[in-house]
């Protein structure tokens, strides 16, 4: 939803181009691929599969009298898993092997190899990170790259969701290494997080100086439940109330942190162990806001008394993550459902509550128990999901449907269309074009540099509401403006020393392997035999044209942007400008041109920009 | 009891609920489509000067001359009754009788992002829903969807967004004044004719894949690229080029960021844009705070004085409102630094132009500016004036995607006494 989006203002996808800058597409292993952390679904007859999830859902369909649209095409499959599993789109010998496989189970075996792949642990580090750090977690003693590197150890080694969240809540320890702030470390998920640091420390720091915006932030993202409307007064459709926000939000007010570094040094992490304390805080009890936070009884949504015995936090965990807990499986069930069908079975996705009712509520119930019968098991249940016939099918309507057509397609019976997210924008942006290698290849550019820079500029501007439900495209000038002119785009698809165009143009023969290459290399396809002749005669009447090629004209200078603001959300400087001038001052060559004009094309059109 | 005003207050009070009940069972009415019930405006448009940091109360619109917590400035009096300024605001004080001061501000937040949200959207920071800044509820209210520019633009800052609002409404950000915005002009190598021929081989894909889903985004994306040509080409785009304007003009704002800020933001304003936000950067003053803020007026003053003038040469100034504010005041304590600290307790903002009442001084600080002497005014209030002013009713409510109604101000009233 849009506004849990928004708030948690996402600092964008710190791996967003470390994917493409491990050179060799990684996630081509030798077959079969053999999961690691992950028991197979063979070793658990109990679990559910997907064949499961499309006997419920048929069920549903038949009893609404609605039909699902057709399969979508192989090709089409291939590129909505990639990136939803991923977070980018499939290297172009990934897509060609997968299309000229004919074998009966190709798809489950491609999303075995998505499982395995080292981008799955970086897209759901960007995911998680961005859920509940948002893009204003700048306190001093917040290391966001030591944060994250939790996150993507967590995920690599597949560990149960449930363990997950207890290390988040329950955190203690030590912050950071120290050294200079960072969104995210250079060798993320390639090196093991730092000795001695608990990088989840730094969500609990986060919330230093509001702790009731944590039992929000828990509230909503693990379990569904927006307590925190009951901050300020009784929730007027729910049977929350202050005193049970007040109560819940008591959890998280025991803590405090040890300072580590003397002084206040400038841009640097300040080193802190956060310690847990067996009473609240004092220096919140001295804050009126905070003040009947602190002197509230810790309890559970469900009225469980939450101190007991022993530690708070440990007991805040252990009940969200219990089984009988009946948020914690649903919560990240119809989140999950949500990211890979469009929406949730409950919309918003955050947002359970009896008078906010799911659709298809029997395969949301039995994913849940499901999900909890695994050991919180995150690949098995994107595995259910992924392979189920809902996935499968087409965005399409059907053409001349004889039973009624809900537009809305509330019943998954036709893939959804969303916005890529400025992560999953970017990422395709860089796959599509070799971008990284242009910019190494310039080699006076600090590639880590330019990626982040590039990154928070496309997090600025792209922050689009991928959980929105909403049927309309809600865009800005200001993308559509960085799509049409900007650097990007522009530098990408350039020929210039590295680009995928410059490759495609080196390979030998006619024009039509040439378009076919681009369509493989930018929309994950192979182009139809009428686009194939459309953009070899395009290609064509420019170079009969003959002067396609324009005088370069210099890119009138562009402002400098301001430094960055206190709340850190500046639009940051533009790592590009200047470089796609390269390619303008080459010799004009109208089919070089054409050629750029292609990509572009391509590049722009929502086919690329959607996920369908 | 003082029974006279309480009547009023009751009156004000049932006046406003009356008309929220009418509203009630028209929530999930369209936007704009209330616009006609809503209070008539004064203020056609409304120019933010944004002091973000949190500018010092007490080295600005609040002095306090020989008090210990007064720091090294001196106070001159402005063309207005009762109306003191710091020493370095002499054009402002000159123009005293333009502007209102609210020396009654006070807030809870004091942390920077927390209080940068509170003042722009009128409500603090809460997990489940973002809220609107006054910009955004201004741009999906009163902006005009065909409008050649945005309706909402900020300069030098991202401003915030239109919450749940959508990011249509949203501003459009230009990063520094005296520059076109970023991605206007085409890149190298590509004329007017090529950039058509790319738009044309766009139209191709954009047909097929349109006609392949048969899905409403492809139409969402289409119009939103249409508008980002249509700002490409837009004769207004000369807004952000100051050319134009004579050396007096520019001089007279300011050799500065912020004055070239101000002065396209009179020029946004002349083409038609409804909220123009410029941000004056660095009153986060904990050590040396006298230099720095001495500095920043240097900008402030010439800039804001200008704008005023020229606004009122152009006959302007009685349709846009002017506000001038950052997140909160500062310590009246001065630290170890030579700083002044975190201090939401009692701050100022200015207001003038658009239906202000000018040379009015509402509230009061105590002899040493640390607390509010007297009633305290919200924020809230302060932006349920602003929305009043621009038209939009304070008590006016969208619903959130989880079916909650948010009202244009979190409960704020309107400060009649510094409305005309």
């Amino acid at each position: 939803m849009r506004n849990m989006r928004a708030l948690a203002l996402v600092a964008v996808v710190a791996a967003a181009l470390a994917a493409c800058d491990r050179g060799a597409p990684p996630h081509v292993a030798p077959r079969p691929v053999v999961p690691a952390t992950v028991a197979s679904a063979a070793a658990r007859p109990a679990l559910m599969t997907s064949a499961d999830v499309d006997a419920r859902l048929q069920a549903e369909w038949q009893k609404a009298g609605v039909a699902p649209t057709p399969r979508a095409d192989d090709a089409t499959w291939l590129r909505r898993a990639w990136l939803d599993l991923l977070g980018t789109i499939p290297p172009a010998e990934v897509t060609l092997r997968f299309l000229a496989d004919r074998s009966a189970d190709k798809r489950a075996r491609a999303v075995d190899e998505m499982l395995a792949s080292p981008l799955w642990a970086d897209h759901w580090t960007a995911y998680w990170d961005d859920a509940w750090m948002g893009r204003d977690a700048r306190a001093p003693e917040v290391d966001r790259g030591a944060f994250r590197a939790w996150l993507h150890d967590a995920f690599a080694r597949n560990l149960a969701w449930s363990d997950v969240v207890t290390q988040l809540l329950t955190a203690t320890g030590l912050n950071s290494q120290g050294g200079p702030q960072r969104v995210a470390y250079a060798d993320e998920g390639t090196a093991p997080p730092p000795e001695g640091v608990n990088g989840a420390v730094n969500w609990t720091l986060r919330y230093q100086a509001a702790p009731q915006d944590m039992a929000g932030t828990a509230s909503r993202t693990l379990l569904g439940v927006q307590i925190q409307c009951a901050q300020c007064h009784d929730h007027k459709t729910e049977k929350w109330t202050q005193k049970d926000f007040q109560s819940f939000a008591a959890a998280f007010v025991r803590t405090r942190l040890v300072p580590l570094d003397p002084g206040k040094p400038m841009g640097a992490v300040k080193r802190v162990s956060l310690r847990e304390l067996d009473r609240p805080a004092p220096r919140y009890s001295k804050m009126a806001d905070l003040e009947p936070i602190a002197k509230a009884s810790p309890t559970a949504l469900d009225g469980t008394d939450l101190a007991r015995d022993g530690s708070v936090r440990v007991a805040l965990a252990r009940w969200i993550t219990a089984p009988e807990n009946p948020w914690f499986s649903r919560a990240f069930v119809n989140r999950m459902w949500g990211h890979f069908l469009g929406r949730g079975f409950v919309d918003p996705v955050d947002d359970l509550r009896p008078s906010n009712p799911p659709v298809a509520p029997a395969v949301l119930d039995a994913l849940a128990a499901d999900f909890a019968a695994s050991g919180y098991d995150v690949k098995h249940l994107v595995r259910v999901i992924v392979g189920s016939e809902s996935y499968a099918l087409s965005a399409a309507p059907l053409a001349d449907a004889t039973v009624k057509a809900d537009a809305e397609a509330k019943l998954f019976e036709r893939f959804r269309v969303t916005p890529l997210g400025p992560e999953e924008l970017l990422n395709a942006l860089v796959a599509a074009t070799k971008l990284d290698a242009i910019v190494r290849a310039t080699g006076r550019m600090d590639l880590a540099q330019v990626r982040f820079r590039v990154k928070q500029r496309y997090g600025f501007l792209f922050d689009v509401d991928e959980e929105s439900d909403d049927g309309d495209y809600e865009g800005t000038i200001a993308q559509g403006l960085a799509l049409l002119n900007g650097t990007v785009v522009a530098t990408g698809a350039s020929v210039l020393p590295g680009s995928a165009l410059t490759d495609v143009l080196a390979m030998p023969g006619e024009d039509a392997p040439k378009i076919e290459a681009l369509y493989v290399r930018v929309l994950s396809r192979l182009p139809s035999a009428e686009e194939s002749d459309r953009w070899t005669k395009f290609v064509a009447d420019a170079e009969s044209a003959g002067s396609a090629g324009t005088l370069p004209s210099p890119r009138p200078a562009q402002a400098r942007p301001a430094k960055r603001t206190k709340n850190g959300k500046a639009q940051p400087p533009d790592p590009l400008l200047g470089l796609e001038g390269r390619a303008a001052n080459q010799r004009a060559d109208a089919r070089v041109h054409a050629y750029e004009d292609v990509l572009w094309a391509l590049l722009n059109s929502s086919e690329f920009v959607l996920n369908h | 009891m003082d029974h006279s005003a309480f009547g009023r207050r009751t009156m004000l009070r049932l006046g406003t609920s009356a008309f929220f009940g009418a509203l009630v069972g028209r929530w999930l009415s369209p936007l704009h489509a209330l616009a006609a019930d809503a209070p008539p405006a004064r203020a056609q448009a409304c120019v933010l000067l944004w002091l973000n940091g949190g500018p010092s109360h007490i080295d600005t619109f609040d002095p306090k001359p020989g008090r210990a917590t007064g720091g090294p400035f001196k106070a001159i009096r402005a063309r207005a009754p009762g109306m003191m300024l710091s020493e370095h605001l002499p054009q402002l004080a000159d123009r005293g009788d333009k502007i209102a001061l609210v020396r009654s501000m006070s807030s809870k937040e004091g942390n920077h992002a927390r209080a940068q949200y509170f003042v722009h959207t009128g409500y603090a920071p809460n997990p489940t829903v973002v809220h609107p800044s006054l910009g955004g509820w201004t741009c999906a209210r009163l902006g005009d969807p065909h409008a050649e520019l945005p309706a909402f633009v900020s300069i030098g800052g991202p401003s915030f967004g239109a919450g749940f609002l959508g990011v249509q409404n949203g501003p459009f950000v230009l990063a520094r004044a005296g520059a076109p915005p970023a991605d206007v002009a085409l890149p190298p190598g590509v004329d007017r004719a090529r950039f058509e021929r790319r738009r044309a081989a766009l139209d191709v894909m954009e047909d097929r894949f349109a006609r392949a889903t048969g899905d409403a985004k492809v139409e969402g994306r289409r119009q939103v690229y249409a508008k980002a040509v249509r700002l490409m080409q837009a004769p207004k785009l000369d807004a952000f080029d100051l050319g134009g304007e004579s050396e007096a003009t520019r001089r007279a704002y300011g050799d500065s960021d912020f004055g070239r800020g101000c002065l396209v933001a009179r020029r946004l304003v002349e083409r038609g844009v409804k909220f123009v936000e410029v941000v004056l950067d660095g009153w986060d003053t904990h050590q040396n705070d006298f230099e720095r803020t001495s500095k920043l007026m240097g900008a402030l003053d010439p800039a804001f004085a200008a704008l005023l003038d020229d606004l009122g040469s152009r006959g302007l100034l009685a349709s846009t409102l002017v506000a001038c504010m950052g997140e909160f005041g500062r310590t009246p304590r001065i630290n170890g630094n030579d700083g002044r600290d975190h201090w939401p307790q009692a701050w100022t903002a200015a207001l003038a132009g658009g239906g202000i009442r000018g040379g009015v001084v509402h509230g009061a600080t105590d002899d040493d500016g640390a607390k509010v002497a007297g009633p305290a005014t919200g924020v809230p209030d302060l932006l349920a004036t602003m929305g009043t002013l621009l038209g939009l009713d304070p008590a006016h409510t969208e619903m959130t995607p989880v079916g909650r109604p948010i009202a244009v101000t979190d409960g704020g009233a309107p400060i009649r006494p510094l409305m005309l």
